[in-house]
């Protein structure tokens, strides 16, 4: 059995009188692509912003592995090991990719950038090691060719992968993707799902809220269903696909 | 351009600088000459918070005031050498900077801006009223100037602070905390994501861009041995803006030509007599609207597309 990586119990975020989570527990091991799914509105992102420490949650515990987060501020959560990705294009666009992707190694560098102010050379070595570990971060997300581009100039499909590479570039245990798929085309897709493997591959927690039923069926170990903020169903692909309450509330008779 | 092209670049304008007064023989360009480096380092300071950040804060001239009012008062009332008052300021600038940049920074944008003018608005009303301490409106005059008040020494004494500032400047902005700086004016939530506590990079930008001012209010009130509040008003901080925005806004260079332009630039428009302050709003205007990266950012992209024609070629 894989360690388990993040445990929510119970976990409640009202908006005044707004409940959009309730009662909400999971698990997800290292290694395991859990998908989260639900029409919209049913708090999917709310789940994502309060699991990353954007918003507070109303009530519930969030456990990293041995720590409890749920009272930490969004950057030492990243710390801990969490990262996430958002919902819409967020980044930097003046800087070059590998610069980009750089930045996200901001929690695992030891020195100080206050240090850095005065060009003292200490810090080399952590240099040289950083720029290696971009490196392999952008080979995995094959951004390698584009690395000396300017972020504003590449793609929208490619500054979704670039922000996926900024989050892994702090060497997460678990990761929070929304919606990674959104203005993607097939093929480019298909680059996204063996992305998202091979994270998975290196023992790393996936987190997954996708609207494309075929990448998330394709993808997924384990999906839960959110309907009006509570967990209506939990289990494998081919469960959920079965399971009447999702066809009802969410997949319709189709699928 | 590559470093050492850039160093030298500077280098020859330090060296024009440090000329200045051998050449020039109107004294009185001497005068503004020695207001124009002193704009330099509170220009500097403006860019870091405004031109790196992306934070507009109108509360420059505010603690230019602070600074020139604490380096006069300690030598007032204490008899601490001008030196060791012109070293105090910067540091009592930076009090003041922690206790009111932590309020305005939770906001951004245009709220930033107003909280900051508020500020400044507050520092005037105080130096207007606290007579006892600030003399009032009738300002405070006679104060010290270093070496018998001899111009020429001045003058050096500002270049090479200015050198000093600008160069510091160039430090900060080259360095990891520069990085971020940058990284929070494209994309401040972006910031918090990657694990970035974006508070301590903005608070340290907002509270060194107000020891710049406080060292510039210092070295102007030692300078001209009479301060009164309206000199650090609001007007000053949108001057200081200006400089920033005029020279090019995140660069080195940028304030540097920038701070010329606003001393100079009103000076060069007296042939227009009673339009003066008309025409020079009149060009502050085109300039932000048609040049808004600034006299830099324009030579940039010349430079640029110049070497892409060359490369072509």
């Amino acid at each position: 059995m894989a360690e388990t990586i993040l445990r929510v119990e119970m976990l409640v975020k009202n908006f005044g009188g707004v409940k959009a989570v309730r009662d909400l527990s999971f698990e997800v091991s290292a290694g395991e692509i859990l998908g989260l799914i639900g029409p919209n509105g049913s708090g999917k992102s709310t789940t994502v912003n309060v699991l990353a420490g954007l918003i507070p949650p109303t009530s519930g515990s969030i456990r990293l592995g041995p720590h409890s987060i749920e009272n930490l501020p969004e950057t030492e959560r990243v710390a801990k090991g969490l990262a996430r990705t958002f919902q819409t294009a967020r980044v930097f666009p003046e800087f070059s990719v590998r610069r980009h992707v750089t930045m996200g190694c901001h929690t695992i560098r030891r020195s100080n950038p206050f240090a850095s102010v005065l060009p003292l050379g200490f810090s080399s070595r952590e240099d040289a090691e950083t720029a290696r570990h971009v490196d392999d971060v952008l080979q995995l997300c094959s951004l390698a060719q584009i690395a000396d581009r300017p972020v504003g100039s590449i793609s929208s499909a490619q500054q979704r992968f670039l922000m996926i590479a900024t989050a892994l570039a702090s060497k997460p245990r678990i990761l929070l993707v929304d919606e990674p798929a959104a203005g993607l085309v097939e093929h480019e897709r298909q680059s996204l799902a063996e992305l998202i493997r091979g994270i998975r591959q290196r023992g790393i927690a996936v987190v997954i809220i996708e609207h494309h039923m075929a990448l998330i069926m394709a993808l997924c170990d384990r999906i839960v269903v959110l309907n009006f903020g509570s967990k209506i169903a939990e289990g494998s692909p081919a469960e959920i696909r079965a399971n009447p309450a999702v066809i009802d509330a969410y997949l319709g008779e189709a699928a | 351009m590559n470093r050492s092209l850039q160093s030298l670049a500077w280098l020859l304008v330090f060296a024009a600088l440090a000329m200045l007064p051998q050449v020039l023989t109107v004294k009185y360009y001497l005068h503004l000459s020695i207001l124009a480096l002193i704009w330099v380092i509170m220009a500097q300071g403006q860019n870091l918070i405004q031109g790196y950040t992306g934070y507009v804060s109108i509360v420059g001239a505010g603690f230019m005031g602070i600074g020139a009012y604490s380096s006069t008062l300690i030598g007032m009332h204490f008899q601490w050498p001008i030196w060791a008052t012109m070293a105090a300021a910067p540091l009592v600038t930076a009090l003041f900077a922690l206790a009111t940049g932590y309020p305005s920074l939770r906001v951004k944008g245009h709220y930033f801006a107003i909280v900051t003018l508020a500020f400044n608005l507050i520092i005037v009303i105080v130096l207007v009223n606290y007579k006892e301490l600030t003399n009032g409106e009738t300002g405070i005059s006679n104060i010290p100037k270093p070496w018998g008040g001899s111009r020429d020494a001045y003058f050096y004494l500002v270049l090479m602070l200015a050198a000093a500032m600008t160069a510091l400047a160039a430090l900060i902005a080259r360095s990891r905390v520069g990085e971020i700086l940058l990284a929070i004016r494209q994309n401040e939530d972006l910031v918090g994501s990657i694990g970035i506590a974006a508070w301590k990079y903005k608070l340290f930008a907002f509270v060194i861009s107000a020891m710049y001012a406080g060292l510039a209010g210092a070295l102007y009130a030692h300078f001209q041995s009479f301060i009164n509040p309206e000199i650090f008003g609001v007007a000053q901080s949108l001057d200081a803006i200006l400089a920033v925005i005029l020279g090019g806004s995140g660069t080195i260079a940028g304030p540097v030509i920038g701070a010329f332009l606003v001393v100079f630039l009103p000076e060069m428009l007296r042939f227009a007599d009673s339009f003066r302050l008309i025409l020079y709003g009149l060009i502050l205007v085109l300039a932000t609207i048609f040049m808004p990266i600034g006299i830099v950012g324009v030579c940039k992209a010349l430079i640029g597309r110049f070497s892409r024609k060359e490369a072509a070629s």
